[in-house]
């Protein structure tokens, strides 16, 4: 896109209003802030037939196969869940629904909140044995 | 796509946002150009011939717009 | 009944056969086997679970990932090409461009320049919103960098008449990316402070060339994005994963048919070993790493039956090559941090509703 601007350079950044933005930490130059810190994350539960809650349906937005085959896996690694299976409907919208069916012992949305809590357990572990093996190789190295 | 059109220079030289611009001075009618052989800014004045007071070549350009244009970088 | 050790390795191989592949699908799900559980357990993972890094550099490291689905794989592999945010180039204020490039042609070029600086700086920087209703729309010091980029070629009248290098002959016949200069508004100069002013990563990238009378004149503003709205942002060059590849000997290979195995394959992967006592020639895998499995042990009737090749189904030998504003390894370690940033909101979205 092209367009003529009549303004010749940059308007000046405005002062950065602390007391208004609610954000006391920013001002602390010492602790820099996570990037990804807001929580946008929007899911909904798609309609049912019946009021049998060990199955359902939920919509991702802005997700696609990334969360979606890995929370698709860890999902079925619990044995209380029947089926766990997820899809793009369209390419073009960035949507992910996700199918979950349970035995009936627990409903499908408790199944989709441990399937998420262990998914973050897994990124800690991951974490942990990545930091520990390159010390363990930075160390090695040097010697 | 689209690019606002060329404005020709009006009275009071509205359009011109840096120093230098065609619409400067609306009594003015020299106009500056480039020698497409030598790359010297020619300046012509009206009825002039057209032509590069350093080099004689008769092939001069148009100045590029001092407009600003944005695009994105995509 | 637990299975034996023998069925647990065949259970980790994915199988390449000469026409085909097959044994493709993990089986790990609890119901799968009769009498074996397979249930996801945290504890289990972190004994089994295993990191090796083989290369580190700072921008290329080469790891094995042991231990895990190729899903999970998979989240890192693509959050490090499409969700790690990087700043770019994203708008370019043409003020004057006489050079041959056209003005759309250079911002387009100039966008895909890598860029870096103070890392810790760096998370001072906010998303700045497309949306133009949005307050946080507008430019400020922490939505945006400014840099600019002004170079005009002029005739050097020192060199000699018979010089004919342009280089030699003008002033400023190439703009290179090194000629791109932070502008730092608000409080920037603290946090892109010295060497840790933003800049382009390789200073060498050739972006126009000029000549006298040529001039280029334009100011950039750069914002924060991920590679899935555009390429640039990506961090990463490349960033992928390959199988452990695996070649197993079921029955001897000697003597002539040994040498032969072993010219099957890339050097290093396998060799010919003699034994001492007999004399006797055979074949032995040594390093499957190297293999590039290209089945050409297949294709010889004397190894029919004789050798089995194959992939380790959860060995990822990962390999991350950084584009410079982060190195390789905080690159992987911030994928796993989005991956369980995604998972955390999520769940407290779930428990709000």
């Amino acid at each position: 896109m092209t367009n003529t601007q009549d303004h010749e350079t940059l308007p000046d950044a405005p002062e950065y209003d602390a007391e208004n933005a609610g954000d006391a930490e920013f001002d602390d130059d010492d602790e820099p802030l996570d990037l990804t810190r807001e929580n946008n994350a929007k899911i909904t539960m798609l309609g049912s037939a019946t009021d049998d809650d060990s199955c359902a349906s939920f919509q991702f937005e802005n997700e696609d196969h990334t969360l979606g085959n890995a929370l698709r896996w860890i999902i079925m690694k619990n044995p209380q869940v029947e089926f766990c299976g997820y899809s793009i409907p369209h390419p073009s919208e960035a949507k992910m629904n996700m199918r979950i069916q349970t035995y009936g012992e627990i409903t499908a949305k408790d199944a989709l909140i441990k399937g998420l809590a262990d998914l973050r357990d897994l990124c800690d572990v991951v974490t942990d044995k990545f930091v520990a093996e390159k010390e363990r190789f930075t160390a090695e190295k040097r010697r | 796509m689209q690019r606002e059109g060329y404005v020709p220079p009006t009275a009071g030289g509205g359009g011109a946002t840096r120093p230098g611009g065609y619409g400067d001075n609306p009594r003015q009618t020299a106009m500056k150009y480039l020698c497409a052989d030598c790359g010297k800014s020619v300046t012509i004045n009206k009825g002039d011939p057209i032509r590069c007071k350093e080099c004689g070549f008769r092939i001069l350009y148009k100045e590029r717009t001092k407009r600003m244009v944005q695009f994105e970088a995509r | 009944m637990a299975p034996t050790q023998e069925e647990l390795e065949r259970r980790r191989i994915v199988r390449v056969e000469e026409e085909r592949v097959s044994h493709v699908t993990s089986t790990d799900f609890p119901g799968h086997y009769p009498g074996e559980d397979h249930a996801w357990d945290l504890d289990e993972f972190r004994k089994k679970f295993k990191i090796q890094i083989h290369k580190a550099n700072e921008l290329d490291y080469e790891f094995d990932l042991i231990g895990v689905d190729a899903s999970v794989a998979n989240a890192f592999r693509r959050i490090l090409i499409a969700e790690v945010p990087t700043l770019a180039i994203e708008t370019v204020f043409v003020h004057n461009n006489t050079s041959i490039v056209q003005d759309e042609v250079l911002a387009q070029r100039l966008g895909l320049v890598p860029l870096r600086g103070d890392k810790k700086g760096f998370q001072h920087l906010r998303w700045r919103k497309k949306n133009p209703e949005e307050p946080a729309a507008e430019a400020t010091d922490f939505n945006t960098v400014v840099m600019t980029l002004k170079v005009a070629c002029t005739r050097n009248h020192a060199v000699p008449a018979t010089e004919t290098d342009p280089s030699k002959l003008y002033f400023n016949s190439s703009v290179y990316a090194r000629d791109i200069k932070f502008a730092p508004q608000g409080r920037q100069p603290q946090w892109f402070a010295g060497a840790g002013e933003i800049r382009a990563v390789n200073p060498d990238i050739l972006l126009a060339k000029l000549r006298p009378g040529q001039e280029i004149d334009l100011e950039m503003h750069c914002v924060l994005g991920i590679g899935q709205d555009h390429a640039k942002f990506s961090p990463v060059a490349t960033a992928s994963y390959r199988l452990l590849p695996s070649i197993k000997i079921k029955q001897p290979i000697t003597g002539e048919d040994a040498e032969k195995f072993v010219g099957c394959f890339p050097a290093g992967v396998a060799e010919v070993q003699t034994d001492r006592k007999t004399g006797e020639k055979k074949a032995v895998v040594v390093n499957p790493r190297k293999d590039t499995v290209s089945r050409e042990v297949l294709r010889h009737d004397e190894f029919k039956g004789k050798v089995e090749l194959g992939r380790v189904r959860d060995h990822f030998i990962f390999s991350v090559e950084s584009t410079g504003m982060y190195n390789s390894d905080e690159l992987f370690l911030q994928a796993v941090q989005i991956l369980k940033k995604k998972c955390i909101d999520f769940q407290e979205k779930l428990l709000e509703s």
